[in-house]
């Protein structure tokens, strides 16, 4: 297990590189200077400009932040390889650079302010996702090919094709406008933002849209995975041992079928957890929900490479240690599973 | 194993020329005489036609896509003609526009029925731009093994690592909006799932005995990979390809929406969408529509997809 770890984590050297490589050339093909994205129309002063090339590493310096001159007197560019190694050596030190615009503050700054939205949207979003999609499934299974297994499989078929945009304004349609003229304004749900101080509800109100509509797939993948896995583990035979025994059926889905169905799904909400970290673009768009989702995706409109850069990796990272975890797990959960084989490679 | 047994035709690599041209005419006449062709499809095909939901969404898209190629004949309001009129703006259903008129006064319903050109476009063309790398992949893959599985299994690692609707959004973002790049930014980035899907169908297959007897004969490595391996796990790309198009049909009404996508003013189904929303309270139908749309047509291609994985599994097949 120790060794299947290290492995693990060694292998995330070439992911990490190849991911911030892949970004960092992007950037670097879009054409444009940066500076212009940074000052917009405005006319810069030639010192501020300097300055700024400095902060963004886009020409050489000395170690007292002093710009080199060539000798006809010009500043000399730095090499894309050089930035690029500047940039995962920043990385590796916590340092994510600086945003283009929102006056040159610090990427990290900014993540950290955004995380813990997206965090918390995320954890309510896997409670409803487990609860309901769980439930679902074993009812599913458990009155297999009656009215509630038929509806359950037609819901989560559908729910499986519905962009999340679409339920996520169609919800805002129903909960915030409909509903709203239809008890005269007495009743209705929040349908954009996160609350706040200033805000007309109390803050947890405001997470129910987002977080069903972020967890509606999700769910109906939970269900699928729970009715199958559940219809298997009741088909063997120490299921048929213990109905045997004289337990009633009740003991035997909650003592002996339940454990082993609930592995695969548990792994796959784990997946699912590492998904919703990495931001919900279109719910957090559609929503106006202050998470790295959506900032990402503003930065992505505004040009402001900086944050797109620092933001995917961040998830890149957040996202394999959440699988790592998730893989781990699923050893102890199922003494059965072994890692290490030579079948596991690759 | 039970592999075998589908597959009709002789096994080409096996015999020589010689013995081909003997046993060629008896075939015909004496041997095959005693039970009906069976293959691979014509099975699929019989277990396909039981699926009531997999044959109700074989017929919805054979009528999205006779709609998308027809529709210049018989739309209300064609494309590029003189359709903006903006004492016509935001028009209630009736029977002369049956599901409205946008901001501007066009026919929604006509813009919806061009939408579904370029869902289905997008929908098949990255579906095969993801095929066709996924196969090479997959193929240099599993059948080479050892460093050439190593490097392009870590490459498909990294593109997994991306969150999807994130990458593509960041590729396009590069390359510029637009329908092309659409199609390219969806078909590149989702090589990795059928390459693997591919990857593991050929190491199932590759360790049968008639691949060792192919190579015996002296088969070359293109003629085993396409003539022995490829029919051999041919289903599993089938069905994963059926399930892709209607991803690629969500992916860009997501882009689309996200303004990433096709450019306005053609109408995409998610364009229409983002379209709708500005009038979400005023005019929800607006929004309704173009998603219905995308609901039916991608379910029908998730459940097909469902059907044809239930018809062609080997494992399924006596069950």
């Amino acid at each position: 297990m120790g060794r299947y770890i290290v492995k693990r984590v060694l292998q995330f050297i070439p992911v990490f590189l190849g991911v911030t490589l892949i970004l960092f050339l992007m950037e670097n093909v879009v054409p444009g200077d940066p500076i212009k994205l940074i000052a917009g129309e405005k006319k810069l002063d030639p010192q501020t400009e300097i300055n700024l090339r400095i902060k963004y590493h886009l020409i050489e310096s000395d170690s007292n932040g002093k710009p080199i001159y060539d000798e006809n007197g010009n500043t000399i560019e730095t090499p894309m390889w050089e930035r690029y190694v500047d940039y995962v050596g920043g990385l590796l030190h916590g340092d994510l650079g600086y945003s283009y615009q929102q006056n040159g503050k610090p990427v990290a700054d900014i993540l950290a302010e955004k995380y813990p939205y997206t965090i918390k949207l995320a954890v309510v979003a896997i409670i409803l996702e487990a609860i309901i999609g769980i439930g679902a499934g074993m009812i599913s299974a458990i009155k297999r090919y009656s009215f509630w297994d038929i509806l359950v499989t037609l819901i989560t078929s559908i729910n499986v094709s519905i962009p999340a945009f679409w339920l996520g304004m169609l919800l805002q349609l129903f909960f915030g406008i409909v509903l709203k003229n239809a008890t005269g304004g007495a009743f209705y749900l929040p349908i954009s933002g996160a609350g706040g101080p200033t805000a007309e509800f109390d803050d947890w109100v405001y997470y129910i849209l987002p977080a069903v509509t972020l967890s509606a797939v999700s769910c109906a993948y939970v269900a699928r995975i729970m009715r199958s896995q559940l219809l298997e583990v009741l088909g063997q035979d120490y299921i048929r041992t213990a109905r045997a025994k004289g337990l009633s059926k009740h003991d035997v889905i909650v003592h002996h079928a339940l454990k082993n169905a609930l592995i695969p799904v548990v792994t796959y909400i784990g997946m699912d957890f590492g998904g919703m970290l990495a931001g919900a673009i279109l719910t957090e768009t559609v929503f106006n929900w202050p998470g790295v989702g959506y900032e990402t995706y503003r930065a992505i409109t505004k040009r402001d490479w900086p944050i797109v850069l620092g933001s995917v990796t961040v998830i890149v990272v957040v996202v394999m240690v959440i699988n790592l975890i998730v893989d781990i797990s699923y050893a102890y959960l199922d003494p059965r599973i072994r890692y290490g084989s030579p079948k596991e490679q690759g | 194993m039970a592999k075998k047994k589908i597959f009709n035709e002789k096994p080409v690599g096996v015999e020589t020329p010689e013995q081909a041209r003997a046993n060629a005419p008896k075939e015909g006449s004496e041997v095959e005489t005693t039970a009906p062709v069976r293959t691979l499809w014509s099975d699929a095909w019989r277990r396909l036609r039981r699926n009531k939901l997999a044959i109700i969404s074989v017929i919805w898209i054979a009528i999205v896509v006779l709609i998308a190629l027809t529709a210049d004949l018989w739309v209300p309001a064609k494309l590029g003609g003189p359709t903006q009129q903006l004492y016509d703006a935001r028009l209630p259903m009736s029977w002369e526009h049956p599901f409205g008129t946008d901001q501007v006064g066009r026919d929604v319903l006509s813009r919806v029925i061009y939408g579904s050109r370029i869902s289905l476009a997008v929908g098949v063309m990255a579906t095969a731009i993801s095929t066709v790398i996924g196969l090479i992949m997959g193929a240099l893959a599993a059948y080479y093994g050892g460093l050439w599985d190593t490097i392009i299994m870590r490459l498909a690692d990294i593109f997994l690592a991306f969150p999807y609707i994130l990458f593509v959004i960041v590729m396009l973002a590069v390359m510029g909006s637009g329908i092309q790049n659409v199609f390219i930014a969806i078909g590149v980035l989702g090589w990795p799932s059928i390459a693997r899907v591919f990857r593991s169908a050929i190491l199932s297959v590759k360790s049968n005995d008639y691949i060792d007897a192919a190579r015996s004969m002296g088969a070359s490595d293109f003629r085993i990979i396409t003539r022995h391996i490829f029919p051999n796990s041919v289903a599993s790309i089938v069905v994963y390809a059926t399930m892709n198009i209607g991803g690629a049909i969500l992916t860009e009404a997501s882009l689309s929406f996200l303004g990433m996508g096709v450019v306005p003013p053609d109408p995409s189904w998610g364009i229409l969408i983002e379209d709708g929303q500005k009038y979400l309270a005023t005019n929800p139908w607006l929004m309704i529509m173009p998603g219905l749309a995308i609901i039916s047509t991608v379910l029908a291609f998730t459940l097909l997809g469902d059907g044809l994985r239930d018809a062609l599994d080997v494992k399924m097949k006596d069950a």
